[in-house]
């Protein structure tokens, strides 16, 4: 079916992409997308796609069980989460069943682009149609344009994605947004219908659609948001059965945008702040747990005065300002700590075993954490330590030594790349403890005081004068 | 999966009374052990009372240097 309204660069395009795509479709070739929505987020540092998909079964075919997804390499290098629900029930009955995402090594598809197959809870019979929800996270896609800028300029980005939806089924209408954080735009791609208003612009209606299509598209825009980067964040959760979880994070921040060129001038920064250091972030918030208490910010120089603690009963904010605001390519180091009450974490499951219960992420607020270590230390004499985390992530068990310890601490540790905001989920690591081996901390003190009592005792009787004494 | 929190052995509130409560009665005993072991002459010593006064007064006293150490933030 050819499609309506072509330009005749985009009949180019699809002639070559259909010619190379000559490869088998998977089993479920019945299904078709009868219309697609795809939202576009560019309002902050990191793109999130929301993608509405209305697939039908043709009648006729056999049962589907899955649903395919199809990314570029370059998505799928810069992809951070990718999550799936299907809405079930009808009207006030609705509710939001999540899928699990799996990536696909089915059929070899043209230019090397990637599958991922959604699995549905209950198979598409044929005839039957169903909406699925899909989002997914893009970090470091946004490329700086000009990649250098002075002080007071503003920072422009770029955006790549297609103009029509990449998927590996016949698609009948589909329509893009992009929504842009400023009414600057300095250029985009015009592939007919396109349409811009204020801040978001619109490309679709496109109807028929071949599989596999592909139009780029370039968007040049304003993003002042701020880019803040985690390079490396290390925390460290160390469990007391006392009354204490102490969360220690070290963390290495960067700013990721267009790098700063020139002189920093702190006057025009102070003096003009709407026209100076616009792309530039001097705050940063984290978003803590209530009754958190001993919050320290500090770095490598001593403590950080400049941060703001606020509680309330649902959650504690804190809000950090490193010693100098963060320019384009600017790092800055860090250490933030704080301590929470045991009986809001830790708790004893039926089966007897106890688990603590963590957010998983980094607390700072609209940040990417390109590389993530969690190291949950269990109290001295815990055994078979099984953490439960909702994704992926690589697990290793160590030794860690601390205070009045006699064989060490197991130590868990989960490493995972390139988290956003999207994976601050809570996590379990379940653990084997018996509540006799707390006692193990006060006998090391009381029989070192012993030992004294002792060695003053053989003192007082030992006798070494050289005369008798009468 | 019914979860019920893991309570400390002692409330948290108490640390520092039991502190300072403890570890100045430990030293109370170290002070009649060493009262004891000064007054008393070599012969009418009794090494079954030492030993108890010293038993008494370090355990009195670790228990003490432990909540010392809970009180002022090191939870060990």
């Amino acid at each position: 079916m050819p499609p309506s309204r072509p330009t005749p660069i985009v009949l180019l395009l699809l002639f070559a992409l259909t010619a190379v795509s000559s490869s088998p479709l998977p089993p479920e070739d019945g299904i078709r997308v009868v219309s697609a929505e795809k939202r576009i987020d560019l309002t902050g540092p990191i793109v999130k796609v929301f993608l509405t998909l209305k697939v039908e079964n043709a009648p006729g075919a056999s049962d589907a069980s899955q649903v395919l997804l199809a990314f570029t390499p370059t998505e799928v290098e810069h992809l951070a989460i990718l999550k799936a629900t299907r809405a079930e029930g009808k009207r006030k009955k609705k509710a939001y069943v999540p899928l699990s995402v799996e990536a696909s090594d089915l059929a070899a598809t043209p230019n090397g682009a990637r599958l991922y197959s959604v699995l549905l809870s209950t198979p598409l019979k044929p005839g039957e149609k169903t909406t699925i929800e899909v989002l997914y996270v893009l970090t470091h896609t946004l490329e700086p344009f000009p990649a250098e800028i002075g002080q007071s300029e503003s920072q422009l980005v770029y955006f790549r994605d297609s103009a029509v939806l990449l998927s590996p089924y016949h698609c009948l209408e589909q329509v893009t947004y992009i929504k842009m954080p400023s009414n600057r735009i300095e250029s985009f791609t015009r592939v007919d219908p396109t349409s811009r208003a204020g801040t978001e612009l619109k490309y679709g209606i496109y109807s028929n659609q071949m599989p596999n299509t592909y139009l780029p598209i370039l968007v040049h825009y304003e993003n002042n948001r701020p880019f803040a980067v985690v390079e490396e964040l290390a925390r460290k959760v160390e469990i007391s059965h006392w009354g204490n979880v102490q969360i220690t994070e070290q963390y290495k921040l960067k700013h990721g945008g267009a790098r700063h060129k020139g002189v920093f001038s702190r006057l025009e920064y102070q003096s003009r702040p709407s026209m100076s250091g616009m792309s530039s972030f001097k705050n940063l918030l984290a978003r803590l747990p209530p009754r958190v208490h001993s919050v320290y910010y500090r770095d490598e120089i001593g403590n950080i005065s400049s941060s703001h603690l606020r509680t309330d009963s649902h959650k504690s904010e804190l809000e950090i300002e490193p010693r100098y605001p963060l320019f384009g390519g600017w790092h800055c180091t860090f250490t933030i700590g704080y301590g929470l009450p045991l009986q809001d974490f830790v708790f004893e499951s039926d089966d007897g075993r106890r688990y603590i219960n963590l957010t998983f992420g980094c607390p700072l607020l609209d940040t990417v954490v390109d590389d993530l270590t969690i190291k949950v230390v269990l109290p001295e004499g815990s055994k078979n330590p099984q953490p439960s985390v909702p994704f992926e992530t690589e697990q290793h068990i160590e030794m860690s030594y601390s205070y009045l310890d006699v064989v060490g601490r197991t130590t868990v540790v989960l490493k995972k790349k390139n988290v956003v905001g999207e994976h601050n989920v809570p996590f379990q690591v379940h653990y084997e403890f018996n509540p006799i081996f707390m006692l193990a901390e006060p006998m090391m003190l009381i029989s070192a005081v012993f030992l004294f009592f002792v060695a003053c005792i053989a003192y007082l009787h030992m006798d070494l004068s050289i005369r008798k004494s009468l | 999966m019914a979860a019920n929190s893991v309570s400390t052995p002692v409330p948290v509130a108490w640390y520092p009374t039991l502190a300072v409560a403890m570890v100045s009665v430990g030293l109370m005993l170290t002070a009649s052990f060493f009262i004891y072991e000064a007054t008393s002459s070599r012969k009418s010593r009794s090494l079954a009372k030492e030993i108890t006064t010293g038993a008494a007064a370090s355990v009195v006293l670790g228990f003490g240097s432990l909540f010392v150490l809970l009180a002022s933030g090191v939870y060990v």
